[in-house]
């Protein structure tokens, strides 16, 4: 009860500072909603990595994949929607969880399709298999012209005779069309309503007995296996619900961005992902909170120095690794007993 | 009929057979020790049984189901349960979580109520707290409940992945090695808390163990591995004057 009170206070609040977050300088404002985004990401990569112990290092792919799919619905489908829901608040707010929930369970399903062959692997052979499931994500995204290829995508053409393009066809030129840009429905509650949400699911799921499963699956397989732990459905669970978050916070960051190029969504994005995690400490919340906090900010402060920015970046990571190789949170375990 | 039947298992990696045709079994509220010299093949037997191994012939039968085609997490929910010769305790988790885990297979909370805590969640979270609490009272581990389990002294690890075991709800649990590593004083406490176990919670217990002395003060009967064949089978007495058991420990006398 007292958890449940604590989650809808939370949203509340959230709700309250929204309604003053309109006075906030919009160069903050992004990098709130920046903040937001990467928390939903680093917490939801930590659930894989951190808690079940499994290597994923394709957090970007499913990302992308959220974000290219509502944004898609939300502009070639905008007239339905449109017609559907209307242009009030209200109307945008249940278009707005329609459209999330398109991205969340699109990635959901690729979690299932990657996780179900790939989970059996463990270590740097899961990380391999992640990694180039993610970039083969964006190499077929950078070849779709119906979301714009590599030019990025920004919206949605449909013209009078019906024919919905990202881009003006050469032999089209002379059709009337309207243009459907990506509407900007990403703001302070959306994002930090699902920053509140992936909190709760994370710390209820790990303080129940049935969440001890998946950190039983991080310490010892051999061990949870024989107490009666499935440990592949474990994991799947684990990879599945991470995969459904990072396809929420895709869709959250197409919905703000409001351009989207599968750039966007390299291997280096998910690097950055599996950093905060690191930097957090595997298996800490606050940590990962923390260090996805920082990490977004950490770059703006910099920016001062122009050039040598990424380096003094890098140097703060390796620095930070090297005082708390465990994270800034991590719990320091003893070494493992051998025998 | 007894509860584990093993027919004519045969264990074979690569060219070298680690268990021969072993035909052997385990009664009901029976405790039954088995040894052998190094690489005899008894561990081997015990990841057969548990499902870690597939056997490359024959076949091992718990109640009269064959247990060779279920993954190991499925023996367990069939009433199998085991230790470990090396010690492997969740490194991350408290002596209560340790034991936790080995309730996640029973519970009715499912993924969505543990995520939303909604339904009998409360109460069943309370159960499993209650009856982990009482296993922890039974070994005298309450004080350290809350200590990470690889934190303790050898002897209670060794003692807290036996309550692990437990904790399944098993109808035959495997231990192996239990007596390794520890001290002549550890040890006697562990004969009467082996003892203590099979009369309590009513169950078979299947025993891999090295010191003789544990072996013959507990066992009802001991069966011999040497080189993965069954030399010797029957109780104590028998199987300390069997010439083909001495000679496997102590190598065979020259005239």
């Amino acid at each position: 009860m007292k958890n449940k009170l604590l989650f809808l206070s939370s949203l509340v609040l959230v709700f309250i500072i929204n309604l003053f977050a309109g006075n906030i300088d919009p160069y903050y404002y992004t990098i709130l909603i920046y903040i937001g985004i990467n928390i939903i990401l680093a917490s939801s990569l930590n659930l894989i990595n951190g808690y079940t112990g499994q290597f994923s290092l394709g957090h970007a792919g499913f990302m992308a994949i959220g974000a290219y799919l509502s944004v898609s619905f939300s502009t070639y489908f905008a007239p339905f929607f449109i017609d559907t829901f209307g242009q009030g608040v209200f109307g945008n707010s249940i278009s707005f969880i329609i459209l999330l929930f398109i991205g969340g369970i699109a990635a959901a399903i690729a979690g299932i399709i990657v996780g179900v062959p790939s989970l059996r692997l463990k270590g740097d052979y899961l990380a391999i298999t992640t990694l180039g499931f993610a970039e083969i994500i964006r190499v077929v995204i950078q070849s779709l012209d119906v979301v714009g290829a590599s030019q990025g995508f920004r919206g949605a053409y449909i013209f009078e005779n019906g024919m919905k393009a990202a881009m003006i066809p050469a032999d089209m030129s002379s059709v009337p069309y309207v243009f459907y840009s990506v509407p900007k429905y990403t703001n302070f509650f959306w994002t930090f309503a699902f920053v509140v949400i992936i909190i709760f699911f994370i710390s209820n799921l790990m303080s129940s007995s049935y969440g001890r499963g998946f950190l039983a699956v991080k310490d010892d397989e051999i061990a949870a296996e024989s107490m009666g732990v499935n440990t592949t459905k474990f994991k799947v669970i684990a990879f599945v619900s991470g995969a459904f978050f990072a396809g929420i916070a895709g869709a959250l960051y197409g919905h703000f961005n409001l351009y989207i190029n599968p750039e966007d969504f390299n291997f280096l994005k998910s690097v950055e992902i599996v950093v905060m995690v690191i930097l957090g400490g595997m298996g800490s919340m606050v940590g990962v909170i923390i260090a996805a906090v920082i990490l977004t900010i950490l770059p703006e402060f910099l920016r001062g120095i122009a050039e040598y920015r990424m380096i003094i970046y890098a140097l703060l990571l390796i620095i930070m690794m090297l005082l708390r190789p465990q994270g800034l949170f991590g719990v320091q375990l003893r070494p493992k007993k051998k025998k | 009929m007894s509860l584990l039947e093993i027919q004519n298992c045969t264990m074979k990696f690569g060219g070298l057979t680690c268990v021969d045709s072993l035909n052997t079994h385990v009664g009901k509220d029976e405790l039954v020790g088995m040894i052998g010299p190094n690489g005899a093949g008894k561990t081997t037997v015990f990841n057969i049984i548990t499902g870690v191994y597939n056997p490359t012939g024959g076949d091992v039968l718990f109640k009269d189901k064959s247990v060779v085609p279920l993954k190991p997490y499925e023996v367990a929910e069939i009433g199998i349960s085991r230790t470990f010769q090396n010690i492997r305790l969740f490194q991350s988790l408290s002596v209560r979580d340790n034991i936790r885990v080995s309730f996640v297979k029973s519970i009715k909370a499912g993924f969505f109520i543990s995520t939303f805590h909604i339904g009998n969640y409360l109460k069943e979270e309370k159960e499993i707290e209650d009856k982990i609490d009482e296993l922890l009272d039974i070994f005298g581990l309450l004080d350290v409940r809350d200590e990470y389990a690889v934190s303790l002294p050898y002897g209670e690890q060794r003692k807290v992945e036996i309550v692990r075991a437990l904790a399944t709800s098993p109808e035959l649990l495997l231990l192996d090695e239990p007596a390794a590593g520890m001290n002549p004083t550890e040890k006697t406490e562990l004969m009467s808390l082996i003892k203590m176990v099979k009369d309590k919670f009513k169950i078979s217990i299947l025993l891999i163990e090295h010191d003789m002395k544990v072996v013959m003060g507990v066992c009802e009967r001991i069966i011999v591995l040497d080189y993965g064949k069954k030399i010797a089978e029957g109780n104590p007495e028998v199987i300390k004057n069997d010439p083909k058991v001495i000679e496997a420990y102590l190598g065979e006398t020259h005239h």
